[in-house]
This record gives C-alpha cells, sequence and structure tokens, in this order.
C-alpha cells in the first residue's frame, strides 16, 4: 500500500471513531428530544429506552405546557430570561471598567487587586455562601432578583478576561483622545469599548449561561415560585409531587434548545467564553 | 453589545470645569473609579463573607441567639460523614481530574490532525453538552440509567448478557453517574483548551522529531504532551477546584439524601447541615475545612506538575 | 439535656398524617408540585392571609373553611393565598424566615418530624390554648400533644391516622388466601409463601428510603426512635429484631422486595403496584388517596385491614406521620389567624371535611360516629369497606411517638443509611446499621 493509500485509510477510520464518539455526546440530547415526544409517566416508571413504539410519539408533553398547568413553567421562563439579560447589563458594564483600568492605566494598588482577582478566581463561591446569604437576608434582599444577580455582576472571570483582551488594545489611541480634549471616561465608553466589541459578546454569552444554568445560589435566596428559574423550577418537578413529569421532559428541552439554536449561530463567541481562562494557557 | 453610557459621558461634557470634576476626571483619579466597583464587591461580597465564615465556623448559630463555643463545630466534623462526603468528593475529584485531561488530550491531539474530516462540525457537537445545565442533563441522565431493564444503559448491558444494575443504588455505580455526567459535560470545553495550546506548538519540533525517525506515539510523548504542559496544569487546576465545588451533579440524582449516603460531597453537606438543618456554624466549619483542602491540594498539585518550576 | 417535645402520648388514638421524610417523598402531596391558590379572592375588603403547605391535597380544607368564615363573619372576612413548595424547600424557607424575622407566612404546614427542631430555643409561633382548650375534651389530645412545649400547644393536626394493610384481593384470591384469616406476623408469612408460590406476585414490598414500613413495624410494637424523655432508643431490641424481620421478609421467606423506585411514592412504585406487582402493602391510613390518584386499576379491588399482630394481645395498627399547622408570629393578624385556623380545624364542620375531602381520620372524636361521616364518599367506594368502623374499633391500639428537635437526624439517618445498608446492600448488620445511626443522633446531641 502507498503512504497515500494509506493516510486515506487512516483518515476514514479516525473520521468514523469521531463520528461514534460525536454520537454518544449527542446522544442525551437526542434522547432528551425523544423522550419529550412519549408519555412522561411511562419514562418515570420504566426509563429510557431503547426501544420505543413510533406510533406512541405524542405532543401532549408539550400541550401541558400551554396548559394552566404550565403557567408556572413560563414564569420561570421569563424570570431566567430578566435574570440573565439584567445580569450580562450590569456584569458586562462594570466588569468591563474594571479590566480596563487594570489592563491601561498605571495605578498605585493596581498589581495588588490583580493579585485579588486571581485570588478570587481559586477560592470556591460555595465556601462562602453561607455567610452571603446571611448578608442577604439582613439585606432583606432574600426571594430577589437582585439576590441572585450580586455575587455575579463584578465577577473575577470576566474581569480578568476583559483584562488581558485589553492589553492588546492600542495605547496611543488613549493618547490622542486625550489631546481631541476627551475625558478619562469619555475615552473608555466612546473610543475603546467599542473597540473590545468581541469581548463583550464572548463575556455576554459566559455570564449569561452561567446565569441560565445557575442552581446552588437562587436555590437558597429565591423562595417564592413566583421568583423560581428555570433550573430551580425544574429541579421541583423531580420530586415525587405528582403528576408533573410532561412539564419536566417539554420543560426541559426548551431550556436547553434555545442556547443550542444561539450556539449554532454565535459558536465563535460562544467557544470563546466559555473557554475564557485558557487566555493565558 | 455596548453599554449605554451617554448619560455619563454628556454630563462630563457639558460641565464647566470646577476644581472637583478637574479631579474626578484626571487621569490619576479616573482609574480608581474604574476598580470602584471591584472593591465594593469584593469587600462587601469577599472578604467581608470570608471573615464571617470563619467567625461562625466557631458559633452555634440559633434563632435569635448566637453563643461563641470555640471548637466545638471543628470537633463535630470527626465524624463519619463528613468522611463519607470528603471520600466521595476526593474520588471525584481523581477520576474527573484523570478524565478530563487525559481525553480531551488525546481527541485534541486528533481534532488537529490532518485526518480527520469534519473537524469543526466535530468540534462544535462535543461542545453542545456544555450548553445544558447539570438539572437538565440530569433529568436525561436519571431516565436513561434508570433502574428498569428497560431503561438505556440496562438494555446496553442486557445486550452484552450483564444483568441490570440499580444505578442509583450503589456507591460505585452512584459514583460513575456523577463522574460520567461531569465527564459529559466538560470534555468538549477542554478540548477547546487543548486545541488552543497545540496551535502554540512549533512544527520545527514535530520536523526535528520526523528526521529523528519518532513514531507517531513517540512524537505525542516526547514532543505534544511537553508542549501542553502550561495548558494541562490549567485544565488540571480548574478542573480540581470544579470537582471540590461539586454539588449539583449529586443534587440531580438523589436531592439532598441519597441512599448511603453515596452522593454526599462537601458541598452537600454544607448545604445539608447550613441550609437544611439550619445549622449555620457547623455549616460555616465545613466550608473553612474545604477551603484549607483545596489550598493544600492546589500546591500538590502544582508542585507535582512542576508549575514552579522554571521552563 | 435539651428541649425536646417529648411526649409520651397517652396512648390514645392514632396518629395520622403525613408522611415524613427528609424530601424523597412520603407526604400525601399529590398534585402540582408547585402552586399558588388564592381562596375567597371575592370578598371585599378581606384581609389577606398566606398560608404555605408542602401538600396540595391539605388545602382542600381550607376552601370550605374560608367559606364558612366570610359566612360568619360579615365584618372580617379573609382571602386565603396557599402556597405549595417541595418539603424540604418549604422547610428551608420556614426555618429562614422565622430566623430572620421576616418573610414568614400567616400560617403554616410542618410535617411532624420537623416539628420538633422548629420548637427548639424561643418558639416562633403563637400559642394555640386559647383556641384548643375550649374544646379539648373532644379532640384527640395526643395529637395535639405532639405539636407542643411547656404546656403550649402551637400546631394543629390533620388527622389520626393508624398503619394498615392494604390486601389487593384479586391476587389473595387466586393464591388461595382469606384475608381475613391473617391474624398474626407468621399468619402473614405463611400467606405470603402461598401468594408467592401462587402468582407472579410479591406478597409486599419494603422501604429503604423512607421510613413507613420501619417506623409503623417498631411503634406497633411500642417502641420509638427515641423515648418519652428523649433519649435514642433507635438501636433497643425491638428495633434490631424488626429491622432483622424485615430484612428476613425480602431474604429469608423471599416474599417480599424492595420497594421499586425506593420507596411507596415514586412513580415506578406505583407503576409496580397497580401492575398487581404485590399483594399487600404497610402504609397508614392517609395512604389511601394515592391510590385512588395513581393505581386506577385497583379500584374495587383493595381491602383494608389491620396490620397483624406480633403478640396474641399486641397491638394492631402504629400512629405514623402528622402535620401540624401553626400560626407564625409574623402574622399581622394573630386573632384572625388564630381563630380561622380554629375554624378550620377545631369545628365539628372541619373535622368532617377532614375525613370527606382529604380522606383523614379527623382528629376530633366527637365526629366519629356523626352521620357525615357515615356517608358513602370515594374511598369507601374504591376500597369497598367500612373504613371507619375499622378505625374506631383500633382507636386505643395506636402508640403514640416521641418527637424531640432531634427526630429528623433520626429520620434521616433511617432513610439515607439504616435501611439502605441493612436491607438494600446488606453491607451492615442490622444491629450494625442502628447503632451507627444511633451514635450519629446522639453526637449531635451532645454538643448543645
Amino acid at each position: 500500500m502507498t503512504t497515500e493509500k494509506k493516510e486515506k485509510w487512516v483518515s476514514i477510520l479516525i473520521t468514523t471513531i469521531f463520528a461514534i464518539i460525536t454520537l454518544i455526546a449527542l446522544f442525551p440530547i437526542i434522547s432528551l428530544l425523544i423522550a419529550s415526544l412519549r408519555p412522561a409517566s411511562d419514562l418515570m416508571r420504566e426509563g429510557l429506552s431503547l426501544f420505543f413504539n413510533p406510533a406512541e410519539l405524542t405532543f401532549s408533553n408539550y400541550l401541558s405546557i400551554f396548559s394552566d398547568n404550565g403557567q408556572q413553567y413560563w414564569r420561570w421562563y421569563i424570570n431566567s430570561i430578566l435574570i440573565s439579560s439584567m445580569l450580562i447589563v450590569l456584569s458586562l458594564f462594570f466588569s468591563s471598567m474594571v479590566g480596563y483600568a487594570l489592563a491601561m492605566y498605571n495605578f498605585k494598588g493596581r498589581n495588588v487587586l490583580f493579585v485579588l482577582v486571581l485570588f478570587i478566581l481559586m477560592i470556591p463561591f460555595e465556601i462562602l455562601m453561607l455567610p452571603l446569604y446571611q448578608l442577604m437576608i439582613t439585606l432583606g434582599l432574600i426571594d430577589s432578583y437582585l439576590a441572585v444577580m450580586l455575587p455575579l455582576i463584578v465577577a473575577p472571570i470576566a474581569v480578568f478576561f476583559f483584562r488581558q483582551y485589553c492589553i492588546g488594545l492600542p495605547k496611543e489611541l488613549m493618547e490622542s483622545a486625550r489631546i481631541d480634549g476627551c475625558t478619562e471616561y469619555g475615552i473608555f465608553f466612546k473610543i475603546m469599548a467599542p473597540l473590545m466589541g468581541p469581548s463583550f459578546a464572548a463575556m455576554a454569552i459566559l455570564q449569561g449561561l452561567t446565569s441560565w444554568n445557575n442552581f446552588l445560589w437562587p436555590l437558597l435566596v429565591l423562595r417564592s415560585s413566583d421568583m423560581f428559574t428555570l433550573p430551580i423550577g425544574l429541579a421541583t418537578l423531580l420530586t415525587p409531587y405528582g403528576n408533573n413529569y410532561e412539564l419536566l421532559f417539554s420543560g426541559s428541552v426548551l431550556t436547553i434548545v434555545p442556547i443550542i439554536i444561539l450556539f449554532l449561530f454565535f459558536q465563535r463567541f460562544f467557544i470563546s467564553g466559555l473557554t475564557v481562562g485558557g487566555v493565558k494557557g | 453589545m455596548e453599554p449605554s453610557t451617554s448619560t455619563d459621558t454628556q454630563r462630563v461634557r457639558n460641565k464647566r470645569p470646577s476644581k472637583l470634576t478637574a479631579f474626578l476626571t484626571s487621569r490619576k483619579i479616573a482609574p480608581y473609579v474604574f476598580v470602584t466597583p471591584f472593591v465594593i464587591s469584593f469587600l462587601l461580597l469577599f472578604l467581608y463573607p470570608m471573615i464571617q465564615a470563619f467567625v461562625m465556623s466557631f458559633q452555634q448559630v440559633l434563632p435569635g441567639q448566637t453563643t461563641f463555643i470555640g471548637f466545638d463545630n471543628y470537633e463535630r466534623l470527626l465524624n463519619p460523614t463528613f468522611y463519607r462526603a470528603l471520600l466521595n468528593t476526593s474520588v471525584y475529584v481523581l477520576f474527573t481530574v484523570l478524565i478530563l485531561v487525559a481525553a480531551p488530550v488525546v481527541l485534541a491531539v486528533f481534532l488537529n490532525s490532518k485526518l480527520l474530516k469534519f473537524k469543526n462540525f466535530f468540534r462544535a457537537s462535543l461542545f453542545v453538552p456544555a450548553l445544558t445545565s447539570v438539572i437538565v442533563a440530569g433529568v436525561i441522565f436519571r431516565m436513561m440509567f434508570g433502574e428498569s431493564d428497560s431503561a438505556v444503559a440496562n438494555e446496553v448491558l442486557g445486550f452484552f448478557g450483564i444483568s441490570p444494575i440499580d444505578w442509583r443504588y450503589g456507591s460505585v455505580s452512584g459514583m460513575f453517574l456523577m463522574v460520567l455526567l461531569a465527564s459529559w459535560r466538560w470534555m468538549g470545553v477542554n478540548i477547546l483548551y487543548f486545541l488552543a495550546g497545540l496551535q502554540n506548538v512549533s512544527d520545527e519540533l514535530y520536523e526535528a522529531a520526523d528526521i529523528d525517525g519518532a513514531n507517531p506515539i513517540q512524537k505525542f510523548f516526547y514532543v505534544t504532551l511537553p508542549s501542553l504542559k502550561p495548558v494541562v496544569i490549567f485544565v488540571s487546576t480548574i478542573s480540581i477546584i470544579n470537582g471540590f465545588r461539586m454539588f449539583e451533579e449529586s443534587f440531580v440524582f438523589w436531592q439532598a439524601n441519597s441512599p448511603g449516603n453515596i452522593g454526599l460531597t462537601v458541598v452537600g453537606y454544607i448545604y445539608q447541615e447550613g441550609i437544611s438543618q439550619n445549622d449555620m456554624g457547623f455549616g460555616a466549619a465545613i466550608g473553612v475545612v474545604l477551603m484549607l483542602i483545596i489550598f493544600i491540594v492546589s500546591i500538590i498539585q502544582l508542585k507535582f506538575v512542576g508549575a514552579f518550576k522554571e521552563d | 439535656m435539651k428541649k425536646f417535645v417529648g411526649l409520651a402520648l397517652v396512648p390514645i388514638l392514632f396518629i395520622t398524617g403525613c408522611g415524613g421524610n427528609d424530601g424523597s417523598g412520603g407526604e400525601e402531596a399529590g398534585g402540582d408540585a408547585e402552586e399558588t391558590e388564592v381562596i375567597g379572592g371575592d370578598a371585599e375588603d378581606a384581609t389577606e392571609l398566606t398560608f404555605w403547605t408542602f401538600n396540595e391535597q391539605h388545602i382542600g380544607i381550607y376552601q370550605p373553611a374560608v367559606e364558612r368564615w366570610n359566612e360568619n363573619n360579615p365584618d372580617r372576612q379573609i382571602e386565603l393565598t396557599a402556597e405549595v413548595f417541595p418539603i424540604d424547600q418549604m422547610n428551608n424557607n420556614l426555618r429562614l424566615a422565622l430566623q430572620s424575622g421576616e418573610g414568614a407566612p400567616d400560617i403554616a404546614d410542618i410535617e411532624v418530624s420537623h416539628f420538633g427542631s422548629f420548637l427548639e430555643g424561643e418558639p416562633q409561633f403563637e400559642s394555640m390554648n386559647d383556641q384548643v382548650e375550649p374544646v379539648l375534651d373532644d379532640m384527640v389530645t395526643g395529637r395535639l400533644d405532639l405539636y407542643s412545649k411547656d404546656d403550649n400547644y402551637y400546631g394543629l393536626p390533620y388527622h389520626v391516622g393508624a398503619s394498615v394493610m392494604y390486601y389487593n384481593e384479586e391476587i389473595m384470591d387466586e393464591a388461595g388466601v382469606d384475608i381475613d384469616s391473617i391474624e398474626t406476623w407468621d399468619d402473614y408469612i405463611e400467606a405470603g409463601k402461598q401468594v408467592t408460590e401462587n402468582t407472579d406476585a410479591m406478597m409486599t414490598t419494603i422501604e429503604t428510603t423512607d421510613q413507613f414500613t420501619f417506623w409503623p413495624l417498631i411503634a406497633q410494637q411500642e417502641s420509638d426512635y427515641f423515648n418519652e424523655d428523649g433519649e435514642v432508643t433507635l438501636d433497643n431490641e425491638t428495633n434490631v429484631e424488626t429491622l432483622q424481620f424485615m430484612k428476613d421478609l425480602i431474604y429469608e421467606h423471599e416474599i417480599a422486595e424492595t420497594a421499586p423506585g425506593g420507596d411507596h411514592h415514586e412513580e415506578q412504585y406505583y407503576g409496580y403496584m397497580n401492575d398487581g406487582g404485590a399483594a399487600s402493602l404497610l402504609m397508614p391510613m392517609w395512604y389511601m388517596g394515592r391510590f385512588i390518584d395513581y393505581m386506577e386499576d385497583l379500584e374495587g379491588k383493595m381491602q383494608v385491614r389491620p396490620l397483624p399482630k406480633w403478640e396474641e394481645d399486641g397491638n394492631r395498627t402504629a400512629g405514623m406521620g402528622g402535620t401540624g399547622t401553626v400560626v407564625t408570629n409574623q402574622t399581622e393578624n394573630p386573632d384572625l389567624a388564630k381563630e380561622f385556623l380554629a375554624e378550620a380545624k377545631l369545628t365539628e364542620e372541619g373535622n368532617i371535611d377532614l375525613w370527606t375531602e382529604l380522606g383523614f381520620d379527623p382528629p376530633m372524636h366527637s365526629v366519629w360516629d356523626s352521620e357525615e361521616v357515615g356517608e358513602s364518599n370515594q374511598y369507601y367506594e374504591y376500597f369497598h369497606d367500612d373504613i371507619f368502623d375499622m378505625l374506631l374499633e383500633l382507636n386505643d391500639e395506636v402508640e403514640g411517638l416521641n418527637i424531640t428537635p432531634e427526630t429528623s437526624d433520626a429520620t434521616n439517618e433511617i432513610n439515607t443509611n439504616v435501611l439502605n445498608n441493612a436491607i438494600r446492600q446488606e453491607s451492615r448488620t442490622p444491629q450494625e446499621a442502628l447503632e451507627e445511626a444511633a451514635d450519629s443522633v446522639r453526637s449531635g446531641m451532645s454538643d448543645e
């Protein structure tokens, strides 16, 4: 066999192996889609089977989400959307300012602050959750959107990312803007921030996704079912409390499908957002 | 997305230069204004809770009355349940780190190879699990690993002639479920880290290896892996930290209590004691110990992979 | 020694109730997981009262109670907003609200095994004594004692349930067993062998993630997790033998298996039972609703009988579960909330509703022989039996429970470790499993 022929076979082999791996990786998501079309209590009783009767497939799970029963679900959906979008706006605004300052200015304490950012990155949030939770009680913020968002607003990971990104921006622009009479704030908001576009997109996605899927903290601070976010709401459906499994499966699908669609359009930003730490690697 | 800032800038523009505004807009002061949000957030949402966690860990916190009880909370930590939580967490960390470093390296090398077709498709597909929330992923895994013979996992076992397993009731199978769920979700992200790292490996090294007559496996071990060392350090560090934080992967399978505590993690124990049992002081003590453990493990790990050595 | 709500319950009646455990099910809950329901919203100038529960079914008795109240008190109208949460979440929320001094509802349901921990320190509830005392003679006082501390009654009960044996008569007939011939547990085992020999079904199932097999069995023999003084008795001889007995049903006599899904409140279990998986089931009376909601195919096939006896003169039932409804001290209208709660729970009408709406055996014994209680309803129809007569017959055979602040710890140990290790995994002997659990509960007590 010639080398070329051999390579061709190796290529086919590797590609086939990857096709199988990918199929395995996507299998849970595909099976969720199919499961959501099957009678929900059967799934709970029998588990998800490879073999099912296609004639049994039905949209009734989705109908239940649009019935009275599903009202609560849409409430959670709205909460999740509101919290995630507010968080994106706030955290991008504040984190970019901080990251920008750490990258572009030489000021006393800069290095200390940067070390603190890295330090916080290393400390799991869970260790602080009890005192933070008490703090939320003291501040009277329990069961509010603000309580859910607060710990994520100045996200060290985002500060870190913006700082790394800004280091690559041309400082000469700042100088010429100063000569044109821009104030320091004007420089940031009018001149530099627009240059940071891609980093905003990446962080919007990272923060949005973090918030969308956030679980433990909202579980602590959210109390009334009207305030629940999707993961918290869906988790309550997991309890053996009754016939809400229809909602669980169709609700799960509707929770991840929009994200997957967004991903297909904004892949690049998703990838740079979720692999933030890698910038230094 | 661009933050809306017109009011800020207009205010800044329109004002007649006064001493105060001149001061506030000076190059000296501006950076401090920019970092103020971080400083406030650090003091209020990090430093204060951090100190408070230490203080609480020496207290018994009851409704309306908080008493200082010395090291009692720490003494109480010496109990089988905590050991179990620690053991579960450690095993989980060990396996997730091994799997989430080794497998993505290999997959990334292939994804970087000219021989693989449809790279972008594969890369994107492997990334998709990272988009799902643990809760949703857990719902699917619960269905796939149901106890009945007709659940996918047991069907597959049945195909090989193995009798069905009560996945959620055994400590080994329970751990398997949690590690599998985490590996599934993070594989794609870690692949991307390694792919990025691979772009920095210079072709000259491979050419030199070719001249020495190295086979592909030798090239992997003697050229690729050493070049990826910084990424390995990075990925293993975040995997360790994420492993010690684990809570949700267990919660989706068993909620708060698992049979025989097979799914109890350290963070789960914080939740159980601090929130469910309302013993905040004890919960805080668990947190403090967890922090120490993470520090120690991180240092050992960084030593082990040689991060402190100058390369 | 800490304070506990230790209750040497005069062995008066059974305890009914809601199942209790730490979240894996075990409440009589049915229906939707999350729901807010406003009752009496049409009344003008109505005072709004909020009510938290973990069991949607419970709301059923407040509907008629609000109507009665608003009719009788035209100038003090109320509007009740009921919110349903999963039990863990509700307990956490309530605990934190009480601790922080804000955010608590006016009225709340607390499941019995958690009630003790809510009474630790200064109870954050209104004393109900002024409402309870006038009707005390008509009530099964043991039920009220469960939710009291230092002579103050804080919680009002929903029922006086008893543990019973539910038999699938179709399977028993096929096996050739007359259910009325089963008097002792030995008889039961013999019958079980006949069932497994002659049919495809098992005799029964045993819970391994919840306590409603173990707890009734030990309570029936006048044992408990704690004694009257609040000391841990989890590892006493009776309990060890009983756990061994449960294990033997599975591995020695081979007439039982662990409940599919872990306990009797799982979808897998409902499916299994509905398909005739087991011939009998030990659960408290309040489980009747579960049959009606989830096991339609068994309608008309189920018979309710007292439990088999351990000894000749032993008890034939045991009180299990329970929920106390409290008025929190954060209510802005303490008198209104208390009087309304009394209307719902301490009146004859309210107690009749407990039976007709929820299928619970009401804690006010003066209504037991009333006409309304004797009237046919869905429970009589499904089980085609004079259930109530049987309950009345059993009512002096029920032992009380000793509830302490650590009851939830003990429950937790049983549900996560003891049953799993001793029965499902067989990694511990019953003795070892119970001793470990007892030590763990004791260690949690010693530091306080």
